[in-house]
């Protein structure tokens, strides 16, 4: 059977780097990869796992590989939520998940098509600059909303009117989702409880544009550019991102293009809280009396070890106890919502979210948290496709429930709502 | 091989090229390295039976390819004559009885791993293994090579004298039984040494279109990535079993 053209072999192989390429057959083929995946558990097909996509990928850059197996490869290299499990336990460290998505750019620009859906989803972004398709001008109207309805202690400034020592990065879904504008809202809560003077960037707050990178859209160095030089021009030099997605970007994705300024700092908030905490400036009081286990995003964790910071926040409010799931940390089994995966095939993802809420139920606890907003709507997928009885919270509304409790998810979604045109 | 790898070699310079960043970062980069080529951390900390059969794999077919390397290089030497210190040590001094303790530990410790190897593969059976001809042919291949080497050094023993023989103390269960007279020898020892020097290097030309490419490769890409990895300092878990899914085997 023939395989794909030599010119096609080209071009994909010329969008990798020379690692990478040496990656393809460095894999012993030892199937550690396929243990852990938390897709292939859903779906156990070898071409799923990484073992089976890396031999994939090494026919596609070969030019051995049959019309039939394209497809299959092509399909499997998406159905991957790029959580970078794989990474963690391949014995040869195989950098698998910047290898997807360097993978997905290279066939994109060798004029192999993807997903509908995610495209569709690129081009959105390019054009509204969020993901959401919005006009800019409402994405700092979460600020307003919150002031007006009491949820902070002072008006949020924006940096053009005020630029401050740190800039607070809401992100497209905190700014935009109104079942997750709550997280913006208490993240910038929590900032002003302890004292921290911040501002935000209000309709000039521009996408991380993230998922071009996890999409495999060339246009991601370029645009991430125009942003490094857009935090340049106001003197930006320390952000606090409350989104994992915006912080992966942001850190890992800038980071490794060399993008930032010598002494350019992106924080979590979940380091920041942490921090604040440690100093004594957020001193969480009020009793919370659950019993939680916590899920890592893979963002945050796997990609960005951080892993500590947000336990120990859960540690400090009191009245709270933490059980862990037999999977965390470096081996937290993803919900499926990153790499674009739930964007093209959403009953993967819910079958992946159903197993991760199954094995949080299993721990006797009450509640899954976990501070990242895609993550908490990935679970909350699961539970509803196993109608759980388990709470999906964000990390923020504990600290608030024990800090605040008059700024609750629920009352900011709630007051939120009633400005929403019918 | 050559060619083989020659062309893998143009094909990898079709890719980006990279600059690595190494100031202030080489000596982590080669712990790691050095405890992930040559301890092989990761392994161990995934299973230690896999650890086990992988080391002694490793260790083994590693240090006999150095030692045929080595020999390579002086019995060359010695025949045109060339009278250099180490190889009159190692062919007719003392080292001549630290080759033969060498080549009969490192031997051992090969047919132990490929014999580890070959119960997993056959019995044990782990869900996640691949376990195609290729990979069983290889298995026997190396098994042969091992033994066809004990075989040579078997009929090498029968030259030399007993108190120089003890020191192969796995070549000696090798040795043909009866006397042979040494023209007879000679043939049988051209016979062996051409089977184990032509299948040596059968397994040279073949190892780039077999998994063995890893044996060069990973090495590699460890040493490649350890220098980033260095920065990301727990990406490298020795509890890793403790979490392994449930209801999975362990093997």
């Amino acid at each position: 059977m023939a395989g794909n053209s030599k010119a096609q072999a080209d071009r994909i192989a010329q969008g990798l780097t020379w690692r990478q390429l040496v990656e393809l057959e460095a894999c012993t083929r030892c199937g550690e990869c396929q243990v852990w995946c938390p897709v292939y558990a859903q779906d156990k097909r070898e071409a799923l796992c990484a073992r089976g996509k890396l031999e994939a990928l090494r026919r596609m850059v070969d030019g051995t590989m049959p019309e039939q197996g394209q497809t299959e490869f092509l399909n499997s290299l998406y159905e991957c939520s790029a959580c970078g499990q794989c990474h963690v336990v391949c014995p040869v460290r195989i950098n698998t998940p910047t290898l997807w998505e360097q993978a997905r750019q290279s066939l994109a620009k060798a004029g192999i098509r993807q997903p509908e859906s995610q495209l569709k989803l690129l081009s959105v972004i390019k054009e509204f600059d969020n993901s959401y398709g919005k006009p800019q001008e409402k994405r700092g109207r979460w600020a307003e909303l919150a002031w007006e309805e009491g949820f902070l202690l002072k008006p949020l400034t924006l940096w053009r009117d005020k630029p401050s020592s740190f800039l607070y990065f809401a992100g497209c879904t905190a700014s935009f989702d109104p079942a997750m504008q709550a997280v913006a809202v208490q993240s910038a809560r929590l900032l002003q409880e302890a004292g921290v003077e911040f501002s935000i960037l209000g309709e000039e707050e521009p996408c991380c544009v993230g998922k071009l990178r996890r999409m495999g859209d060339g246009a991601f160095p370029e645009e991430a550019r125009k942003r490094v030089a857009q935090f340049e021009n106001l003197g930006i030099r320390e952000i606090i991102v409350s989104c994992a997605g915006c912080y992966k970007g942001l850190n890992s994705d800038y980071t490794g293009l060399r993008l930032w300024p010598e002494g350019q700092r992106i924080i979590h908030l979940t380091q920041m809280i942490e921090r604040l905490i440690l100093d004594g400036c957020l001193s969480p009081r009020f009793e919370v009396p659950i019993k939680v286990t916590y899920h890592d995003p893979c963002h945050l964790g796997r990609h960005n070890q951080i892993y500590d910071e947000p336990r120990r926040i859960l540690g400090a409010i009191p009245g709270l106890k933490l059980v862990e799931m037999p999977r965390h940390r470096e081996f937290s089994s993803c919900c499926g919502m990153g790499g674009g995966l739930n964007v093209a095939f959403r009953e993967l993802q819910y079958k992946m979210s159903a197993s991760r809420i199954r094995e949080a139920e299993a721990t006797g606890a009450e509640a899954v948290v976990t501070p990242c907003q895609t993550c908490y709507k990935g679970l909350l997928n699961g539970v509803e496709q196993t109608s759980s009885r388990m709470q999906v919270l964000h990390l923020n509304e504990l600290l608030i429930r024990s800090l605040c409790p008059e700024a609750t998810g629920a009352r900011i979604t709630e007051a939120f709502a009633r400005h929403i045109p019918s | 091989m050559d060619y083989r790898l020659y062309r893998k070699w143009r094909s990898w310079g079709r890719g980006v090229k990279e600059k690595l960043n190494l100031t202030g970062r080489r000596s982590r980069a080669v712990r790691i390295w050095f405890a992930e080529v040559f301890l092989q951390r990761q392994l161990f900390g995934l299973s230690s039976f896999r650890w086990l059969i992988h080391l002694l794999i490793f260790w083994g077919f590693a240090a006999l390819l150095f030692l045929s390397l080595a020999l390579f290089v002086f019995k060359p030497l010695d025949l045109l004559g060339i009278d250099w210190g180490l190889s009159r040590f190692f062919l007719k001094g003392a080292g001549h009885l630290f080759i033969k303790i060498w080549g009969d530990v490192f031997g051992l410790m090969l047919l132990l791993g490929l014999a580890a190897a070959g119960i997993r593969r056959l019995f044990f059976r782990p869900a996640q293994q691949v376990n195609d001809q290729l990979d069983v042919f290889l298995l026997v291949y190396l098994v042969w090579m091992t033994l066809s080497g004990f075989g040579l050094e078997g009929l090498r023993l029968m030259q030399v004298p007993q108190e120089v023989a003890r020191y192969s103390f796995v070549g000696q269960f090798f040795m043909p039984a009866g006397a042979y007279a040494p023209a007879e020898l000679t043939w049988w020892l051209t016979v062996c040494w051409s089977i184990h020097a032509f299948t040596g290097a059968a397994l040279l030309f073949y190892l780039p279109h077999s998994k063995l490419m890893h044996s060069i490769l990973s090495p590699l890409v460890i040493g490649l990535n350890a220098i980033e990895e260095q920065e990301r300092k727990d990406l490298y878990w020795p509890e890793i079993a403790k979490h392994r899914p449930t209801g999975l085997p362990r093997a």
